[in-house]
This record gives C-alpha cells, sequence and structure tokens, in this order.
C-alpha cells in the first residue's frame, strides 16, 4: 500500500479574517435578529367572545374530568358526568345551537383561521428571507476560495457539496470553500445561540422545523370541526368510564407502608 | 414500567421532566462546543476527534451524576447510577447529549483546526 501524501495548501493566513470571520459573525447576529424578530411579531392571541370561550372551556371541563376521574370521589364524578354529559348532548354549550345540524363552514372563508395561516407565512418568512440574502450574499463575494480543511476525512461525495464553485479535480474532498463553511454553522450554532439567547430561542430555523408545528389548542377548537360532533364524542367517552378512586384501598396501602 | 394505577397514585410531572431534560440538553450542548475547542487546539484528526467527543461527554454525563443526581438519589434509596428520580431513560440520560452536541462539536472542531494549523 503506498502512501498517498498530504495535499498542503498554502493560503493566506488574511483569508480568516475576511471571509471566515464575517460569515460566522453575520450569522450569528442573523440569527439573534431572528429570535427578536419572531418575539416582536408574535401576535397575542385574539380575544374570544364569551359564548365561543365557553364552548371551548366545557369541552376542556369534559375532557379533564375524563382525564382526572380518579381523584373524585364516586358521588362527586357521576354528579359530573351526569351534568356534563345532559349539558352536550342538549347542546346549550354550543356558540350557536340553531345551526346544530349544518356543515361546518369553509375553513378558507373563516377570517380567524387566516390569521393563524398569517402567523405561520411570517414565521416561514422569517426564515427563508435572511437565508437567501445571505446564500446570495457569500456567493456573491466569497465563491471560490478554499478557506479550510476538515479534520476528518469524507468520501469523494462530499466534493461537490464542499467544494462548490472550485472546480479542482483532484483536490482532497477535506477543503471546504466557504459556502460549506456556512452549511456547518447553520447546524452548529444552535449551541450557541442556547447560550446567548437561552434554550427556547427562536433563532434557528433547524429547531423550529424539528419542533412542533402547531400547538395543541388551535388542533382541537380549528375551523372546520364541528363542536358539536366533539361533544357528543365526549359525552360518550364519559359515559363509558369506569369509575374508581386512587383512594380504594387507601388503608391498606398504608398499612403495608409502616414499619415497626 | 409502573403500572397506569401506580402513576395515578404518584404521579410524574411533565413540567418537571423536561425541564430536568433541557438542563441537561443545555449542559451538553454548551460542553460540546467547548469540546470541540479542544480538540480543534489540540490537532485531533478523524477518529481521534470523534473519540475525544465520545469519552468526554460520557464524563461530562458522569460528572452531572456525581454533581446533581446522586446525592439526593442515593440518599432517596435508588440504587447508585439510577437516574430515574429525576430522568425518564437512563439511555438518554447517559448517550442523549452525544448526537445533539455533535453539530457544535464538529463546528468549533473545524473552526479551531483551521485556525491552529493554517
Amino acid at each position: 500500500m503506498t502512501q498517498v501524501p498530504v495535499q498542503t495548501i498554502h493560503r493566506d493566513p488574511q483569508l480568516f479574517y475576511w471571509i471566515l470571520f464575517p460569515i460566522t459573525i453575520v450569522m450569528v447576529l442573523t440569527g439573534i435578529l431572528r429570535h427578536y424578530a419572531t418575539v416582536l411579531m408574535a401576535t397575542a392571541p385574539k380575544k374570544l367572545d364569551q359564548k365561543t370561550t365557553r364552548e371551548q372551556r366545557s369541552l376542556a371541563h369534559g375532557i379533564s374530568v375524563r382525564g382526572n376521574f380518579h381523584t373524585l370521589s364516586k358521588r362527586s364524578f357521576n354528579a359530573r358526568r351526569d351534568v356534563l354529559i345532559t349539558a352536550y348532548e342538549s347542546g346549550s354549550y354550543l356558540k350557536d345551537p340553531e345551526n346544530q345540524g349544518q356543515p361546518p363552514p369553509n375553513p378558507m372563508s373563516d377570517p380567524s383561521s387566516m390569521e393563524g395561516m398569517m402567523g405561520m407565512m411570517k414565521n416561514q418568512m422569517a426564515m427563508i428571507i435572511p437565508n437567501t440574502l445571505i446564500m446570495s450574499w457569500i456567493n456573491a463575494f466569497f465563491s471560490g476560495y478554499v478557506i479550510m480543511k476538515l479534520p476528518f476525512p469524507l468520501t469523494i461525495k462530499f466534493k461537490s457539496m464542499l467544494q462548490a464553485g472550485v472546480a479542482t479535480k483532484d483536490m482532497d474532498p477535506r477543503w471546504m470553500s466557504s459556502i460549506s463553511w456556512y452549511f456547518l454553522c447553520i447546524f452548529g450554532l444552535q449551541s450557541v445561540f442556547n447560550f446567548l439567547l437561552g434554550s427556547d430561542n427562536a433563532a434557528n430555523q433547524m429547531a423550529q422545523q424539528m419542533g412542533p408545528m402547531a400547538p395543541q389548542t388551535a388542533q382541537m377548537f380549528g375551523p372546520g370541526v364541528d363542536p358539536n360532533k366533539q361533544f357528543l364524542a365526549e359525552a360518550e367517552n364519559l359515559a363509558v368510564i369506569d369509575h374508581y378512586s386512587v383512594l380504594d384501598d387507601v388503608e391498606q396501602r398504608l398499612l403495608e407502608g409502616i414499619r415497626i | 414500567m409502573p403500572s397506569e394505577r401506580e402513576l395515578q397514585i404518584s404521579p410524574i410531572v411533565q413540567e418537571s421532566l423536561m425541564h430536568n431534560a433541557r438542563t441537561l440538553q443545555n449542559l451538553q450542548s454548551l460542553t460540546a462546543s467547548l469540546f470541540g475547542v479542544s480538540a480543534g487546539i489540540l490537532g485531533l484528526e478523524s477518529y481521534s476527534g470523534f473519540l475525544f467527543y465520545i469519552v468526554f461527554s460520557l464524563i461530562t454525563s458522569a460528572l452531572f451524576y456525581a454533581a446533581r443526581v446522586a446525592p439526593t438519589s442515593i440518599s432517596s434509596g435508588k440504587a447508585p447510577l439510577d437516574t430515574s428520580r429525576y430522568f425518564v431513560g437512563a439511555v438518554e440520560f447517559w448517550t442523549g447529549g452525544l448526537m445533539s452536541g455533535l453539530a457544535g462539536f464538529i463546528l468549533t472542531w473545524t473552526l479551531f483546526y483551521g485556525l491552529v494549523s493554517a
């Protein structure tokens, strides 16, 4: 086996000051800016009128009774269940009881749902616009420079990704151009933002894509869902619960826990 | 795994679990970047660099266990090296930081390797 001599490329140290540090600093500052832009653009949740709030809260009440029935005594659970089931089935909690049987309105025509979509659009824009700008900035100013060597070997497949704009055939894929430093920054700066902005920051787009897209409540009371059907389903769920209490046999457990 | 009945008798609070996990993850991502700095300055390459990272993140987890988890966990009757008082999964506690910190490690490793060996 022949030893392949290690490729060395002599680079001007000024490359670090004029390419590496500007890209890094711009990436960090963009992340911070994106975080504060997201914080500032976040709209306060819209105030709901009394009827809508009652509809949503009463459904949530039913769900939490179903989830925590074991902390209630048998009598109080039965009282709650009976009240809730009667109210659900008669539809007295509904926002507008008269259009009970009608199909739900088209979600696109509802102005409140458009607001949610606008918020999502804004978030997407806050990610896309800076990325496009920085990409084109790096391509315009710094394309074609080889700035660094990765400390670990890579296969030849990475060559087109790491050495974009450097069309040299025999160069080791470990050498990387400025655009690949940009990609490394995208993936690796999350820990820096954690340190600078706290752990629930909105600076990194990668974390946002992996996180939950929408809060649960929006799904539950979202447009296009018939509240009457939800109520009927919840009434059925409540009716089939086989009640027991955590305080059943509590004397036995207490006596077992006592050691003399 | 405790049964549903036991969970209802002594419930587990999700918020506290998440807070614990997040504290651990913050520590690990921060230390991962610092390990990258030291690996770059030492001039480690390929396998030795990754080995350095794995060994030192495991040491970080062990120190975290010794400093923050062990005192109350052992005195409450858990076996040594049992993290179930504060964390759900043992595997997650010991190796969870490896994946999440890797990107930060590679970033700072590359940066300082490039700066030192240029």
